[in-house]
């Protein structure tokens, strides 16, 4: 630890951090690789998910975290600090082969915490992390965060059944885990240093609320931005609409609109492959009996129906589903991530109360629903890769 | 049903017999499928071949259609070889329709190969016909060979294993034969036979015989090991008589009994029986001449709405006669549609 110890502090108290590298330092140096990133979006990032990796290197983004967890910068004077923080150790993360942008932005979050870092990468894909990397290695000036992510972040790519992944949970102080539930089980198996830490970022669907009286063309325009991300692949999508105490001629008139406003919103055509996957997704949809019908271009599938009727299927159909209230909160799928919101008024205690019978891991407004950040399915991981060692 | 079934496949045609028989079919479909008709609710006839309505061919992964009417008897189920680990299409076969699609099948098969009967090895293993109420792709590809075929035989051993070839039945086989016919799906005739280390007795005793090879199922498997249609031609033919062919048929599961040879000139060709259009995949628009997704359409299938099924494989409708001579609508097949990888959050 050659840095002094960095001190914050909030309502707990005075807290002291230490780091080898100074923070605001660190936060700045990804703040200013956007420069090289705004000229030019690498292979294979799509521009929405480049446009999404900028807009979360911002300063003020960056430092969330931080005065999340520690509270506000504090001046060097003052009184006696009541805890201090230290990376808990080496950390290693398993990114399956189609993990999104939630790779290579945990690679920067990760970053701020002063751990060293092992990534494992699919061994079958394209991966969106080693591509991250490789650009801010080569466009970071000599510093202190291109020497880290030189140094000390190891990302390979290998298989399942590769003899690595036991050493990198035999060397973890932390194991994340992004997979399926048995990838999961899978790596929680392997044998690991007493306190090792597993955070898992397992199989997980979101569901969209809107009250019919709250969804304008804003609001609409926001569920097709936040829906045309990942579609049904994303687990912060909506993978359903429900539009709370609505009718079934309100689910035709959003969808309507919806179909109105695509074109407006999406100004670029799907890949061929899946404008014809949604001709499919229509045809099931329309065949099982949803209300399907097709964004121009054949850019999306939209479904208005029931809870009762047969899943419909493509990655991007849509379904939405007018239900009380109560059908909205039992029909919740078990593996539920993200609740996204367009509500008249979500300050209202009553859907605190109503949280608290669900499994949600966020309730957040629909626009935010991709937002990532130091608390996600449930864990506040970002401070937990720190060791807290109290002082009084 | 049909009498354009009656003619020579690649004879003249008709084209308001076909337009008016797959009219009538649609409309048999809409009246006895419900899905179906919850797909097309407000078609009700089509005075041109691009009105017609088609099922799209991944909603045969998704759901079993049958058009259930007095005079269809259902039978078996046709599944596909879902080669690449995905869902398998399913596809209810009738007891007419299959009279049909076998008639049509040795019709276009006996045009390409001749109507000589010769013995029929058959790169699958038997152990694939016991599937009761089932019948994969391959078999019934294999099976629409056997009028032509004086004598079967599988040679795999293991059906999931190109390489456990049975050597000793071959070896009995070609000693009696001067002509024979051999069917595999495309990758499996590669593994098992043209890339394959044959015994030196085996490939001894196969000089000179006339043997023509029809293959089936695609290129994709071949594509990642970089063997193009050349390549598995000279090495099959290698050694054989001069008058060895290879034929290349392309056809779905989805459209049972309907072939597209390869011809000479490297063309696919429609039966009379049968039609191709080709779709902007972002529009559905018609095309002429431009790449797009073909739509297939026959009056065979009778017992489910597999009549016209709009595919994921891209290709371009060539207009003119072809110099190879047959007629019927001619086309190139230009491959499956890009797939890109899913990205999301590994759940999917």
């Amino acid at each position: 630890m050659s840095e002094r110890p960095q001190l914050f502090e909030d309502a707990s108290g005075r807290h002291a951090v230490l780091l080898p590298f100074r923070l605001d330092q660190r936060i700045g140096e990804w703040e200013g690789l956007r420069t090289a990133m705004i000229r030019r979006c690498p292979e294979p990032f799509s521009r929405e998910e480049w446009a999404y990796l900028v807009a979360f290197l911002d300063a003020a983004n960056l430092r969330a975290p931080v005065n999340g967890a520690f509270g506000l910068p504090a001046s060097q004077q003052g009184g006696a600090c009541t805890a201090a923080y230290r990376p808990r150790g080496p950390v290693a993360v398993w990114l399956p082969s189609n993990v999104s942008l939630l790779g290579p932005l945990m690679l920067v979050l990760l970053s701020l915490s002063g751990n060293s870092l092992r990534l494992k990468a699919g061994s079958q894909a394209t991966d969106l992390t080693a591509v991250f990397l490789e650009f801010a290695r080569q466009h970071l000036p000599a510093g202190p965060l291109g020497e880290y992510l030189g140094r000390q972040v190891r990302l390979e790519q290998f298989g399942r059944d590769d003899p690595r992944n036991a050493s990198m949970a035999a060397e973890a102080a932390a194991r994340i885990v992004f997979g399926s539930d048995e990838a999961v089980q899978a790596v929680e198996a392997l044998p690991h240093p007493v306190g090792s830490m597993l955070v898992a970022f397992s199989d997980h669907r979101s569901v969209a609320w809107i009250e019919s009286a709250a969804a304008g063309d804003e609001a609409l325009a926001s569920l097709i931005r936040v829906f045309t991300i990942y579609g049904q692949a994303g687990c912060t999508s909506p993978s359903q609409v429900v539009l709370l105490e609505g009718r079934p001629e309100d689910a035709l008139r959003i969808r309507d609109r919806l179909l109105d406003l695509w074109p407006r919103v999406v100004r670029h055509d799907p890949p061929a492959y899946l404008a014809s996957e949604n001709v499919m997704g229509r045809q099931h949809a329309a065949a099982v009996g949803w209300q399907a019908v097709l964004a121009p271009r054949n850019a999306a599938v939209l479904a208005a129906g029931a809870f009762d009727l047969p899943p419909p299927v493509g990655r991007l159909t849509l379904p939405i589903i007018p239900a009380p209230l109560a059908a909205a909160v039992a029909n919740l799928p078990a593996n539920l991530q993200t609740i996204g919101h367009v509500l008249e008024h979500p300050e209202d205690p009553a859907w605190l109360r109503l949280l608290a019978g669900t499994r949600a891991k966020r309730f957040v407004p629909l626009a935010a629903m991709h937002h990532f950040g130091p608390v996600w399915d449930g864990w506040e991981f970002w401070k937990q890769l720190f060791e807290v060692v109290p002082l009084c | 049903m049909s009498d354009l079934l009656h003619a020579q496949p690649f004879a003249p045609r008709d084209d308001a017999a076909f337009l008016r028989e797959i009219n009538v079919l649609s409309l048999r479909h809409l009246a006895g499928c419900e899905p179906y008709r919850r797909m097309w609710p407000d078609w009700s006839g089509a005075d041109s071949l691009d009105g017609i309505p088609f099922v799209h061919v991944g909603v045969f992964k998704h759901l079993l259609l049958r058009t259930t009417l007095p005079e269809v008897r259902h039978q078996r189920i046709l599944t596909s070889s879902a080669t690449s680990g995905a869902v398998p299409s399913r596809i209810a076969l009738d007891q007419q329709s299959s009279a049909l699609q076998s008639q049509s099948s040795l019709a276009i098969l006996r045009e390409m190969v001749g109507p000589q009967l010769r013995p029929l090895l058959v790169l699958d293993a038997a152990e694939s016909l016991r599937r009761p109420g089932e019948v994969s792709a391959r078999i019934a590809a294999a099976m629409s060979l056997r009028p032509l075929a004086s004598q079967i035989h599988f040679l795999l051993a293991d059906a999931g294993d190109p390489r456990s070839v049975e050597w000793d039945r071959l070896r009995e086989v070609i000693r009696g034969h001067d002509d024979l016919l051999v069917y595999g799906f495309t990758w499996i005739l590669w593994a098992a036979w043209g890339g394959a280390d044959l015994p030196a007795d085996v490939r001894s005793l196969l000089r000179g015989k006339r043997i023509h090879f029809v293959h089936s199922g695609g290129w994709k498997k071949l594509e990642e090991v970089r063997v193009d249609p050349e390549r598995l031609r000279a090495a099959l033919l290698e050694g054989l008589a001069p008058q060895s062919r290879v034929i290349d048929f392309y056809g779905l599961v989805e459209q049972i009994g309907i072939l597209y040879p390869l011809c000479e000139c490297g063309f696919r060709h429609a039966a009379g029986w049968a039609d191709v259009l080709v779709r902007d995949p972002w529009t559905l628009r018609p095309l002429i001449g431009e790449v797009g997704a073909l739509q297939l359409m026959n009056v065979l299938a009778l017992g489910a709405p597999y009549h016209s099924v709009l595919t994921e494989d891209l290709g371009r409708r060539v207009e003119g006669d072809c110099p190879c001579g047959r007629g019927g609508r001619r086309f190139e097949l230009l491959g499956r549609m890009a797939q890109a990888e899913t990205r999301g959050c590994a759940n999917v």
